[in-house]
């Protein structure tokens, strides 16, 4: 036999109370007694009921707690031993008035403390595959939920495969059933995305989707989620946590997978967008093709202007040359003319005469050249005749001196 | 699934060729032969649709845990 110390014996319970399932995390009902609040700010009071007490302790509630003794109250918390007056006690993290419906009362303390945790974050909602090949289904088998979907699926997009994982989505075993699912469908590494749906019901019949084991089993999931909880206005947690919310397991169909018509309508654009590709380029490079061609010619000597130039050239040499010709003949018609005049022939021509010494033939120019009796020759404009020299007298005549003089 | 590539392989590659026909910068015979092969991914897409049909499975329920309802393991439309 061993004795054990006050500490170990406490101590047992107290590992023995915190390890249990149901006493971490309980809801009680029960009517306020006893209520203090201590300097720190914490409260603690008695919840009883006809025949049982239940010490209480709430620990710096945050905000101000509206209760009073006498008050019937539902309350959520833990137990746990007081070691050091050996009582057990509840831990209390919620009071709320008797009256409201405790589900909802659960339905908002899990909201709060899940999305305080983070489990809600927009940060962390991931998008969903445009073209999944395989899609992972958490419902149950066999309703109508499971045939709106497949007629749905089938109708918008039949290249998937739809990978059924069976499970009650209500009542017992429903939580741990969508918890196995999800983790089935995370096992396999060719699920694209995964549905979680339940059609519409009471708040109890969706409970399961508030449960907090699912939620988390939702938060852990490798694969984005879509959860189709119920009809539009129902909101569960599992909406809350999921990467995408379906109002209804039908839209839930509709988000998972792309309609064929759209994809068929992409595939003609791209048809038709490849088709006016291929003709703007084909285009582009007649363009450019015709460009270096007008470049080229406009390169090439132009051989017809450089022909017609020379004619041109050619025509203008000949003129300027004949007009050369034309005037050399002109200047020398003009000087023949000129030394016409100046010849002895054409003087006689205009009614003068030569005289020369019929002795030596000396041109008589001056009256002292000759004596009178001298035999004279005088040429005129048709012959000569010979004469002689009467008399001289020196000196000019008056009538002399009208006549042009060319020499002296 | 006959050879050749998978409805979104061959989307994928559409959607690719379609790009880089845009963008040019392609000889003649490259332009051509992407126009060809696009063409060719536009069709496959289009049977792969047209070809396809729906495709159920059902996990295998695991031993232990008798979640799985009556029914087969696999069933088709």
């Amino acid at each position: 036999m061993r004795v054990h110390s006050v500490a170990d014996v406490n101590g047992y319970i107290r590992g023995l109370v915190e390890g249990d399932g149901l006493l971490c995390d309980l809801w009680v009902s029960g009517e306020v007694s006893n209520l203090s609040e201590s300097q720190a700010g914490h409260l603690y009071f008695t919840l009883k009921d006809g025949s049982s007490q239940l010490r209480c302790v709430f620990f710096r509630p945050r905000q101000p707690v509206a209760v009073e003794s006498g008050m019937a109250v539902v309350v959520h918390g833990r137990i746990s031993i007081y070691e050091v007056s050996g009582a057990l006690q509840l831990y209390v993290d919620l009071v709320q008035p008797e009256g409201v419906g405790v589900l909802h009362l659960e339905f908002q303390r899990l909201k709060a403390a899940l999305e305080e945790e983070g489990l809600f974050d927009e940060a962390r909602k991931r998008p969903l595959p445009r073209l999944p090949r395989r899609i992972g289904l958490v419902t149950s088998p066999g309703g109508a939920v499971l045939h709106d979907i497949i007629t749905i699926v089938g109708r918008r997009y039949p290249l998937v495969e739809l990978v059924l994982a069976p499970t009650p989505v209500q009542g017992a075993g429903a939580v741990e059933g969508i918890v196995a699912a999800l983790a089935a469908l995370n096992e396999r590494d060719d699920i694209d995305v995964i549905v979680v749906a339940r059609g519409g019901g009471s708040l109890e019949e969706l409970w399961a989707f508030n449960e907090e084991q699912v939620a988390r089993a939702i938060y852990a999931s490798r694969v984005p989620i879509v959860s189709a909880v119920g009809h539009e206005t129902d909101f569960t947690i599992a909406d809350f946590v999921a990467d995408v919310r379906a109002p209804t397991p039908s839209a839930a169909a509709e988000v998972a997978v792309p309609h064929r018509l759209e994809l068929e309508g992409h595939i003609r654009l791209a048809q038709r967008t490849l088709a006016s590709a291929l003709a703007d380029d084909v285009a582009r490079r007649r363009d450019g093709v015709e460009r270096a061609a007008n470049r080229l010619a406009a390169l090439l000597p132009d051989i017809d202007r450089h022909r017609q130039r020379i004619d041109e050239l050619a025509r203008e040499v000949f003129i300027r040359v004949e007009g050369a010709v034309a005037l050399c003949r002109e200047r020398l018609r003009g000087r023949g003319l000129e030394l016409g005049s100046l010849g002895p022939m054409a003087t006689l021509g205009r009614g003068y005469a030569l005289v020369q010494r019929t002795e030596d033939g000396e041109v008589v120019s001056a009256v002292r050249q000759v004596r009178r009796g001298d035999s004279i020759d005088v040429r005129v404009s048709d012959g000569e005749l010979r004469g002689r020299v009467t008399a001289t007298k020196e000196g000019l005549q008056p009538w002399m001196r009208d006549l042009p003089s060319k020499r002296h | 699934m006959d050879e050749g590539p998978s409805f979104e392989e061959a989307l994928e590659r559409l959607d690719d060729i379609v790009q880089t026909l845009q963008r040019g910068g392609l000889t003649l015979e490259e332009a051509v032969a992407l126009f060809e092969e696009g063409m060719g991914m536009a069709r496959i897409c289009s049977q792969r649709l047209d070809a396809a049909e729906l495709r159920i499975s059902q996990l295998q329920a695991d031993a232990d845990e008798d979640v799985a309802p009556p029914g087969g393991s696999e069933m088709n439309r």
